[in-house]
């Protein structure tokens, strides 16, 4: 069943009946309805309850009041109707006019197969549409809902823990609302007093405990430092995780419970010291992509080193943390790269294997010696 | 028939391995990898978490002062899409509260805590009931903590501890192509005598 609203801000009051609605045009809102809210729509000035959206247009449109417009009663209710509430085809109606056909129910009473002959699919169509019996599905316009809560407030907040309360409220409302539409929260805006944070969730959710404490970790690791008088809340929404669980899928960690480890592991150490390593399509030490299994241990920055040298090969290598005869030497690699970037680099590699057996690689640029790491 | 069972003593079965080819680590144990400088450590340790990344497991390094090489040990076999690396700055302190909380989280195939290049002083300062703890914590999980470390830390805690020794470096003309380590197992007791030698090239 059907319902039509015809007036001003019609989109609006079928918002009261329905989230899905179409608006055939701006003063025009069709929507599904149950027989319980029928009596609602008593307070509208024009409306229509049909079996077929078309109708309950028609009826809206045209008849005054609140008309409902049992099953089998279209031809009898709209048939009274002028042929021109149809939608406008002046060939067709000039072929109407000849014939004598100024109303819906006369339309409704011609013979489907003469009609077909002489006017066409669009005749039968228009014929249907005088009959009320033109089923079509709704056509449902999405209508933007904002996601977002603020407030001013006329003391300021100086603590995390009531800030995190206020927070935790608008979470609720923002995320029944979500719900509501069957959507997750993709990113989270937080905006304090008129600064803006923007938080970004490795997977969409809404759930608000597990949001709120996402919030509570940035907050403790990036503190506002101002006592906070405005708060503004904004959700981008995103579509919700579908996960496929599997008997013989190896377990992983919880992504909820991940999350909020790595947030407190990077309020620790540092959001830029917890990643995934990668390895970039590159020459650059430390980054390229290799093929020896041979492990090596970076020294983070590269490690300043004396090196003595005859003959043009390194004798005796001295850090802080070895000191030693070189035993045997692999070199010198030359190595140069990114010639155009301020850290571009140029360097001549050696492997140095040392009298105790361990192993470095070694480089000499326009700076000196260093050591860049240790083969493990 | 019911046998009773003595109070105060646990029935434990033999602990599922996440195996490497070069040792078995036992599950729900604490591995601990010791060893000097360019003793194999490392590679060892790329080892276990090419194994475990292979069948799908995620794993997490916490690397106490920033030594670790993607590279390598993706040549080892490392999956490092499934892999966590989190840089400390050579902060023990802060590797073993960062390993703490992953411990605490569960879900991981090897967690694996890098103190081989941590300062001596940051390593007296580890409380040794943070071993007993962890071994409790991942006991009934499907977790390898590894602990990689110049010298022996967890004690009684570890149930593999394995003493990586440098044999020699590998030349080929002026090339240096790999090196050969000797993997000396000291515990479980009774395994001291099976070392094996391994070369990574």
């Amino acid at each position: 069943m059907y319902a039509c609203i015809y007036a001003p801000g019609a989109g609006a009051l079928a918002q009261g009946f329905s989230p899905h609605i179409e608006m055939v045009d701006a003063q025009t809102a069709v929507f599904s309805i149950t027989a319980r809210q029928v009596a609602g729509l008593q307070e509208i000035s024009r409306a229509a309850v049909a079996e077929t959206a078309e109708a309950a247009i028609l009826a809206a449109r045209h008849l005054p009041g609140l008309t409902f417009i049992q099953p089998g009663e279209e031809t009898s209710i709209l048939g009274g109707l002028s042929i021109d509430c149809l939608p406008p085809d002046p060939e067709i109606f000039q072929t109407l006019d000849l014939w004598g056909i100024h109303s819906l129910a006369e339309l409704a009473r011609l013979p489907e197969d003469g009609l077909a002959e002489r006017l066409g699919a669009r005749g039968l169509w228009m014929q249907k549409l005088a009959r009320g019996a033109l089923d079509r599905p709704l056509r449902p316009v999405a209508i933007e809902t904002k996601y977002e809560e603020s407030i001013e407030l006329d003391y300021s907040i100086k603590l995390i823990e009531p800030l995190l309360f206020l927070i935790g409220r608008f979470l609720h409302d923002l995320c029944a609302r979500l719900d509501s539409q069957s959507l997750a929260a993709g990113a989270v805006e937080i905006t304090l007093n008129r600064t803006d944070r923007m938080l970004r969730l490795p997977f969409p959710t809404r759930d608000v405990k597990f949001l709120l404490k996402l919030i509570q970790h940035d907050l403790e690791a990036h503190k506002p430092g101002e006592p906070i008088e405005k708060l503004r809340l904004r959700i981008l929404p995103a579509d919700p995780r579908r996960v496929q669980h599997g008997l013989f899928i190896p377990a992983a960690p919880e992504p909820e419970k991940l999350e909020l480890t790595l947030g407190k592991i990077r309020a620790l150490v540092g959001a830029k010291n917890v990643k995934t390593p990668e390895l970039r399509n590159t020459y650059r030490p430390g980054w390229a992509i290799g093929d020896s299994r041979l492990a090596f241990r970076y020294f983070r920055p590269p490690m300043a080193a004396r090196v003595e040298v005859e003959g043009g090969r390194p004798k005796h290598l001295s850090t802080r943390v070895c000191r030693g005869k070189i035993a045997r030497v692999s070199g010198p690699w030359r190595t140069s790269g990114d010639w155009w970037r301020e850290d571009a680099w140029n360097r001549d590699e050696w492997d140095l294997a040392l009298a105790d057996g361990s192993l470095f690689r070694a480089y000499r640029d326009g700076g000196g010696w260093f050591v860049d790491g240790s083969y493990d | 028939m019911v046998t009773p069972i003595p109070l105060g003593w646990r029935i434990e079965s033999a602990p599922d391995v996440l195996s490497t080819g070069a040792a078995d680590c036992p599950r729900g144990r604490i591995t601990e990898i010791i060893g000097a400088r360019s003793s194999g450590r490392t590679s060892f340790l790329h080892s276990i978490l090419a194994a475990s990344t292979k069948l799908g497991e995620h794993a997490v390094l916490v690397d106490t002062n920033d030594t670790f090489d993607p590279s390598t040990a993706a040549a080892a076999g490392a999956d490092l899409g499934k892999m966590i690396w989190i840089r400390c700055a050579g902060n023990v302190e802060h590797a073993m509260r960062a390993a703490d909380l992953v411990i605490q989280s569960g879900g991981f195939g090897v967690v694996a805590l890098d103190l081989a290049e941590a300062a001596e002083a940051g390593l007296n300062r580890i409380p040794a009931t943070t071993w007993f703890r962890w071994r409790r914590s991942v006991e009934t999980t499907p977790t390898v903590l590894v602990v990689v470390a110049s010298r022996a830390l967890t004690k009684s805690c570890s149930a593999l501890l394995v003493e990586m020794k440098r044999k020699r470096a590998i030349f080929t003309g002026n090339l240096l192509r790999g090196a050969e380590y000797e993997i000396a197992p000291r515990k479980p007791i009774g395994s001291e005598g099976g070392a094996l030698h391994c070369v990574a090239v």
